[in-house]
């Protein structure tokens, strides 16, 4: 996916400025940056909630608003933290809908296997059969992923996936990440607060400061100290952890 | 604003079928003192208190529940009153105004308290969806009431406070609405705890102001003030949603600053629809209740476009924001 | 899952059942053998007209709270009932009680239909889309509406003439003893419209309970969608309202009594499951109505009285946590 000077304005107030870059496939890609930095809005932008008022975004070739929209939900995968449900919707009927783009309300006996295999990939087996409001924030975020999983896309845009989960259901989230990209061969982009779980789980990130981007690329070239304070505005520390460049501010 | 009030206070009383002129006042015309005093007077009284107590009813309900849509027409606090009026009569087919009185204003307390109650349990307080319960609560009280009255007979006495009309004040049957200056009042003197009511539950423990008394002691004044203008004068609908709307955008939340600004304009603004009521089809009167309908809807739906296309955007922004601190209540 | 799809299936079925003895009921009760094809005649367009208002209410009530997200709404917050009233009380106001406007004829229920389809389709189409697709504001809209529309009609009640104010009552009051058979057929056309125009949105529904992004991702055109609905279930409520008066707050409690029996999100069992409450309630009460209170009651007071109450059950026992 290419993004070529997306711009975006709320009444002449510039939040995204000319930016561009390429996702890199089949790896994690991290969106950092401080508040209102328009990283979120980057997002939305590329998973197609919000209009953009200036730029193009190629996806696999083709302008993202040409797709058809039930074609792009095979290929793209989106997961917002706005995931209220009134409803009563069980485990299994969430991943279920997963299959939606594919065959719309009826299950084929292929739909009903990869639903399984979503489920049982995300151990939800024993709560499959629970309601979705009866679940802990931890088990409920599991089961979005598993619908994202059954959906079975080449994409797949995370939305700050560890907010509101403690530090050991927001690292097995990570973990996770990890596990759809290198063993499901997806691509992953997710906005994360968290710049050391960037650091720690992708394999790029992506910087923004007031709307544009301060800085894209490795993991190892954007984890150093002067990018980082120059971007946050605070002192950094970069500490090597496990081979990886794990950062400290104060 | 207080000047313009005056001066505009001076034309209304001057309005009517007779002719009233100072000249003649002055050289001892005693017919021309005694319409002053029966019918141009309360009529002024009633206006000014109605607009001012309306107003600030809105006022204090908007700071207390922190949202900006909620007000007596879309709480409930008017339909509950209308509901109590109708009990009374049917209790007792003689019912004094006092008995109205005491009826109407124990049940709009009751019914706000029911809204308010629900609206702390709601998981999801959108800033719209909380009105929109309310109203739909006002139907539900609104349907009871209309049955009732149909099944008792009683629809024609029932217009009579589902319509709001000064036509009908004259002295001796309007003093209820005088109620009013004292909530002013204690709505005045505490009007530093509401702000800090209004700012969440936590916050007032922090500053040492007992959360439940100071909010549902607001809410009764509110309930009250509402209560008084529907026996007496019946229904005007929008006053406590776009008077205070309008103050606060040009005024700020502090509540010490708005309120008098709130009660002065809520005044001019029922005297300025009354004199245009009195005036298009003189020497008839179209109540009160439809030039304010027609003007407030026209300002609401000018306010909730304006807010549309000014605000929408940085919600959506904030709510991105807000969601990684867990702020926004829907997203749980 | 298969053994879940029969539960519903039975359950649908048990509805059918009770609805149909409870349609019999009221058709057949108390029928004197002589006068038999008269009372079938006057009794058969009221049990069509609850027949298609508890269908119309039930499907448009449970759209409704899925587009909102939210079970404890109903579409008596669109406006209809003030329309309604409006409509009636100016006609009387303007071309007096006698006219044919005013009296229960086929004109003035494709009068009602017509002026409730412009208003859907200019503030929940029009509008809408102006909004950028924020449903709660427009409803928010529809409610200012709703309170102009009832001041300017109790302004003229007032000062209306009590004589035509009686007449004017008696038409604003939701009942089905004056329904009109040729304004049945006008509204089976309408519905059948409506349903052929909303007939590849109806798969969608499903979709929809998961939320605006969630639709988004599974590539359902999310505002298209619901404003197409939401003009439906505005043009449905219409027809229910012109055909028997005033009843959207039946929604409320059909809506939420088939959302507890069925206890799942799929449209196609909850709306039907809707309709059938509803008209097992419409049936029953209309029979109690005729044959124990003799009319002496009214089918509306059955329905305000006990959506006020469940409403405010619903309220007070709150969202669960």
């Amino acid at each position: 996916m290419k993004i070529q000077g997306l711009k975006k304005a709320y009444h002449r107030e510039v939040v995204v400025d000319d930016v561009s870059f390429e996702i890199p496939e089949g790896k994690v890609l991290s969106l950092i940056g401080p508040n209102g930095a328009g990283k979120s809005t980057v997002m939305n932008i590329i998973s197609r909630l919000l209009p953009l008022d200036d730029g193009k975004i190629l996806f696999q070739g083709k302008e993202l608003h040409q797709w058809k929209r039930q074609e792009l939900a095979k290929k793209l995968a989106i997961l917002t933290q706005s995931n209220h449900i009134a409803m009563k919707l069980s485990v299994w009927d969430l991943v279920a809908f997963g299959r939606f783009p594919y065959s719309g309300n009826h299950l084929t006996v292929e739909d009903t296997k990869m639903i399984q295999q979503a489920i049982d990939y995300m151990e939800l087996g024993d709560l499959a059969h629970k309601f979705i409001d009866e679940l802990s924030g931890g088990q409920r975020q599991r089961a979005y992923i598993a619908m994202v999983i059954a959906q079975d896309t080449d994409y797949v845009l995370l939305d700050e996936p560890t907010n509101n989960l403690d530090i050991y259901h927001a690292t097995n989230m990570m973990k996770m990440v990890r596990r759809l990209c290198d063993e499901l061969n997806k691509t992953v982009v997710l906005v994360l607060h968290d710049i050391n779980y960037a650091a720690f789980y992708s394999d790029y990130i992506c910087a923004f400061v007031d709307g544009k981007i301060a800085k894209f690329g490795t993991v190892e070239e954007v984890m150093n100290k002067k990018t980082l304070s120059d971007i946050y505005h605070v002192e950094f520390e970069i500490m090597n952890v496990a081979n990886k460049p794990l950062s400290v501010y104060y | 604003m207080t000047s313009l009030l005056l001066l505009v206070s001076c034309i209304s009383v001057s309005i009517g079928v007779l002719d009233v002129n100072l000249s003649a006042m002055a050289s001892g015309n005693l017919d021309q003192i005694e319409i002053l005093l029966v019918s141009r007077l309360p009529r002024l009284l009633a206006v000014l208190c109605t607009g001012a107590g309306m107003s600030v009813a809105g006022l204090i309900m908007q700071q207390l529940c922190r949202n900006k849509f909620v007000s007596p027409t879309t709480s409930a606090t008017i339909s509950s009153a209308q509901l109590g009026l109708l009990l009374a009569i049917l209790v007792f087919p003689q019912a004094t105004l006092k008995e109205k009185t005491f009826f109407a204003f124990t049940m709009s307390i009751a019914g706000t308290y029911v809204f308010v109650l629900f609206m702390q349990r709601l998981k999801c307080k959108d800033i719209i969806m909380v009105p929109l319960v309310g109203i739909m609560f006002g139907n539900a009280l609104g349907g009871i009431t209309s049955f009732l009255a149909y099944k008792y007979n009683l629809m024609q006495a029932m217009n009579s406070f589902l319509v709001g009309d000064f036509s009908l004040v004259l002295k001796g049957n309007y003093e209820i609405v005088f109620l009013i200056l004292p909530l002013l009042v204690i709505a005045f003197s505490f009007a530093n705890h509401f702000n800090i009511v209004g700012l969440g539950e936590d916050f007032a423990k922090n500053l040492g102001v007992p959360y439940t008394v100071v909010l549902f002691g607001g809410l009764s004044i509110a309930a009250l003030i509402t209560a008084s203008v529907v026996v007496t004068i019946g229904t005007i609908p929008y006053l406590g949603l776009v008077v205070p709307n309008l103050i606060t955008i040009l005024k700020g939340d502090k509540l010490k600053n708005s309120l008098i600004d709130t009660a002065l304009f809520g005044a001019l603004f029922v005297l300025i629809c009354d004199i245009v009521g009195r005036l298009v089809i003189f020497p008839y009167e179209i109540p009160v209740n439809l030039i304010v309908g027609v003007i407030g809807s026209v300002v609401f739906l000018g306010i909730i476009f304006w807010k549309l296309s000014s605000h929408v955007p940085s919600v959506h922004t904030r709510s991105a924001q807000t969601t990684t601190k867990g702020g926004c209540g829907c997203d749980q | 899952m298969t053994s879940k799809k029969n539960v519903y299936f039975k359950k649908l079925l048990f509805l059918v059942v009770l609805a149909c003895c409870a349609a019999a009921l009221y058709q057949f009760t108390d029928v004197d053998i002589n006068f038999f094809s008269f009372a079938m005649r006057i009794r058969g367009p009221r049990l069509a007209a609850m027949f298609l208002a508890s269908f119309c209410v039930g499907v448009a009530s449970i759209l409704f709270q899925t587009i909102i997200n939210n079970v404890i709404v109903t579409p008596c917050l669109l406006g209809m009932n003030a329309l309604y009233v409006l409509i009636h009380t100016s006609v009387v106001f303007l071309i007096g009680s006698g006219s044919k406007l005013s009296v229960n004829s086929p004109i003035s229920f494709v009068v009602d239909l017509l002026s409730m389809a412009v208003v859907a389709v200019l503030i929940y189409g029009y509008l809408f889309q102006k909004a950028g697709g924020n449903i709660l504001y427009i409803l928010l809209v529809g409610s200012v509406l709703t309170t102009l529309f009832s001041s300017i009609s109790t302004t003229m009640q007032r000062m209306m003439d009590p004589n035509e104010f009686d007449q004017l009552q008696n038409s604003l009051i939701a009942s089905f003893e004056r329904v009109n058979a040729d304004a049945i057929w006008i509204a089976v056309m309408a519905i059948l419209i409506l349903v052929v125009w909303l007939w590849r949105q109806f798969p969608l529904l499903d979709v929809l309970v998961l939320g605006k992004h969630q639709a988004i991702n599974l590539g359902v055109d999310y505002e298209k969608v619901s404003r197409k609905m939401l003009v439906g279930v505005t043009i449905l409520i219409g027809i229910a309202t012109a055909l028997v008066g005033p009843i959207s707050f039946l929604g409320l409690i059909i809506a939420n009594l088939s959302r507890q029996l069925f206890k799942t999100y799929q449209h196609r069992y909850l709306t039907f499951g809707a309709a059938l409450v509803g008209m097992v309630i419409l049936f029953a009460g209309q029979t109690l109505v005729e044959q124990v209170f003799h009319f002496g009651a009214n089918i509306n007071a059955f329905i305000n009285i006990g959506g006020g109450a469940y409403f405010l059950y619903l309220l007070l026992r709150g969202e669960k946590q």
